[in-house]
């Protein structure tokens, strides 16, 4: 195990999300939202909350797709999880996407993890 | 300096205002008369991200150029300083590719607020346009049977649509004589407009629905046309006729001179489902004309032909004179479409230079002959510019649904595959130099998928 802070493209990211911190998450360059088999936020970090202008209290707990990120919710994102789940398989996908956060287009990537069974699950995100 | 209580206070109704528009069930969109996005709201993303060509959102047009071109110009064209650019425009996706839910049918508003921005409102009203559709058929005909009839020609028609007998009412209102008891009832449509397949699609469809209704020009005994609205219904007790007699009359044909209403009715169906430049079918009606042609082959197997046309190098006529001569090409190749084809067949333009013919009853070589004359006409002919006079070409690709033997259909059961192979055709019509007509075989494979935007660089 290392103690190096985990980059956006470090493999087996998800573990090591598991395993971190509120600390630890809020350390990290990029946004994090984790959320469960039933698509609720479970995990918000800090720099997620800063760039989208909510705080932690008003997104943990609401459905991720409908209530938090509306504009995933469609084959490009919201899809990719669906079907990983269907098929339980792992996912662990990397893509161009656009956020609406502030109201502003954002260009991010976006790196989409589910462990098989999708118990956890994230949704990674970085500026480009 | 504000105090920290109300510092605190302005921040937390920012935050609110801002997750009340992330949560805001519409797509909204401000953005510049060129369509440079300024703001935008999640939903928007959600519907638009999966449309937008280069996956950015930086500019509302370009999202949207694939499947509802010439917004920029309808923009740019709108008179007025502020007002209401167009609302509730239909723009039709093509769904299937997309997964199982994807929306099929967004809705666009546009609203100009003032000579530099533009707010847009964006819905997907899939479902809504289904429900809709349906009670459009019954306002038809109710507005059918509760218009004040000035004058109507009832005919009897057997179970083939033949004509079985002859009244006056059929005298004063198309003309035909007696001689008309045993032609079947397409004598009323003028060449081009009936199939003969489609004459028994409507007795089919007035037997499920318990009628059928459709507008459109009719034919008098003496060559003449009038706009016609046109009811057929089963005779309620049509077995008393006898069962076994199969000229016995089956149904009651209504045909009303409508000419006067024909105005009206033209304006709403165009408002709805023309293409802004060209006056052509717009997405929405070609994809309507496809579903409707599909349904009756699936009860009926018959063909169906599928010309693709796209206009030769027209970024190069856009760059060289302009994008509005490269309009005025793109309204000439209409003309020569809406001309070279059937008053059955949909001419529609589907977006940027590609064009689409669907031709119901019509096989592989008919097909390659109707876009082969398209194809030779179109080099013949010459666009006025400020530049001097543009040449232009057009390169196209057939495909054709056929019934097998069994009377089983092929792998292509959808217009989205139809769409597919007509689309692999034009490519090999392109790699072949363009100025070229070329058929879709089973040698180009059903599976491999051309990059949608390789043939458009030319």
């Amino acid at each position: 195990m290392t103690n190096a802070i985990p980059s956006f493209d470090t493999p087996g990211l998800a573990d090591l999300l598991d395993a971190s911190s509120q600390e630890q998450l809020d350390a990290l360059a990029f946004g994090v939202i984790g959320f469960d088999a039933d698509n609720v936020v479970q995990r918000y970090n800090a720099v997620e909350s800063q760039a989208a202008g909510l705080s932690p209290q008003r997104v943990i707990g609401e459905p991720l797709f409908t209530n938090v990120a509306p504009c995933m919710n469609n084959f490009m994102v919201a899809q990719r999880f669906e079907d990983a789940a269907e098929q339980n398989s792992e996912l662990d996908d990397t893509i161009d996407y656009v956020l609406t956060l502030r109201m502003r287009p954002i260009k991010v990537k976006l790196r989409l993890l589910a462990s098989a069974g999708g118990a956890h699950r994230y949704v990674l995100v970085q500026r480009r | 300096m504000l105090p920290d209580d109300s510092a605190e206070q302005l921040r937390a109704e920012h935050e609110a205002l801002i997750q009340f528009l992330y949560l805001a069930p519409v797509g909204l969109v401000q953005a510049s008369l060129d369509g440079e996005i300024a703001m935008i709201n999640p939903i928007s993303a959600q519907l638009l991200m999966p449309l937008s060509p280069d996956g950015c959102l930086t500019n509302l047009f370009a999202a949207l150029e694939g499947v509802a071109p010439g917004l920029r110009l309808q923009c740019a064209q709108y008179p007025r300083a502020q007002g209401m650019v167009f609302e509730g425009l239909h723009i039709h996706l093509r769904g299937a590719e997309n997964g199982k839910r994807a929306p099929q049918i967004l809705s666009l508003t546009l609203l100009k607020l003032d000579e530099a921005r533009i707010m847009a409102v964006i819905q997907d009203v899939t479902a809504e346009v289904r429900r809709e559709r349906q009670l459009r058929q019954s306002d038809a005909w109710l507005n059918a049977i509760l218009t004040r009839i000035s004058d109507y020609a009832l005919v009897s028609i057997d179970r083939l649509g033949r004509i079985v007998d002859w009244n006056e009412s059929i005298a004063r209102v198309t003309g035909f004589g007696e001689h008309v008891i045993g032609s079947p009832y397409s004598v009323f449509y003028p060449p081009g407009a009936m199939t003969p397949e489609h004459l028994l699609d409507r007795l089919r469809e007035a037997d499920r629905n318990g009628w059928s209704l459709d507008e459109g020009l009719r034919l008098r005994a003496d060559a003449s046309q009038f706009w016609a609205s046109a009811l057929i219904a089963p005779l309620p007790d049509r077995e008393a006729f006898g069962i076994d007699d199969p000229q016995a009359p089956a149904y009651a044909l209504i045909l009303r001179d409508i000419s006067d209403k024909r105005a009206a009715s033209e304006k709403r169906r165009q408002a709805a489902f023309c293409d802004h430049l060209t006056g052509l079918a717009n997405r929405r009606a070609f994809f309507e004309a496809a579903e409707l042609e599909l349904e009756r082959a699936a009860h009926t197997p018959r063909l169906l032909a599928l010309v693709l046309f796209d206009a030769d190098m027209f970024k190069n006529v856009n760059d060289r004179y302009g994008h509005p001569a490269g309009d005025r090409v793109l309204v000439d190749l209409a003309d020569a479409l809406r001309d070279s084809f059937r008053i059955v067949d949909t001419v529609a333009r589907l977006g940027g230079e590609e064009f689409a013919v669907l031709l119901p009853s019509t096989g592989e070589e008919e097909a390659l002959a109707g876009a082969e004359r398209l194809r030779a006409l179109v080099a013949t002919r010459l666009v006025a510019s400020d530049a001097g006079e543009i040449a232009y070409t057009v390169s196209a690709g057939v495909a054709v649904l056929a019934p097998s033997a069994g009377g089983e259909r092929d792998a292509a059961a959808g217009i989205d595959d139809l769409i597919k192979r007509a689309d692999q055709a034009l490519y090999l019509a392109k790699g072949r130099g363009r100025n070229c007509v070329a058929s879709w075989s089973s040698g180009l494979s059903d599976n491999e998928d051309i990059p949608k935007r390789s043939r458009n660089a030319g």
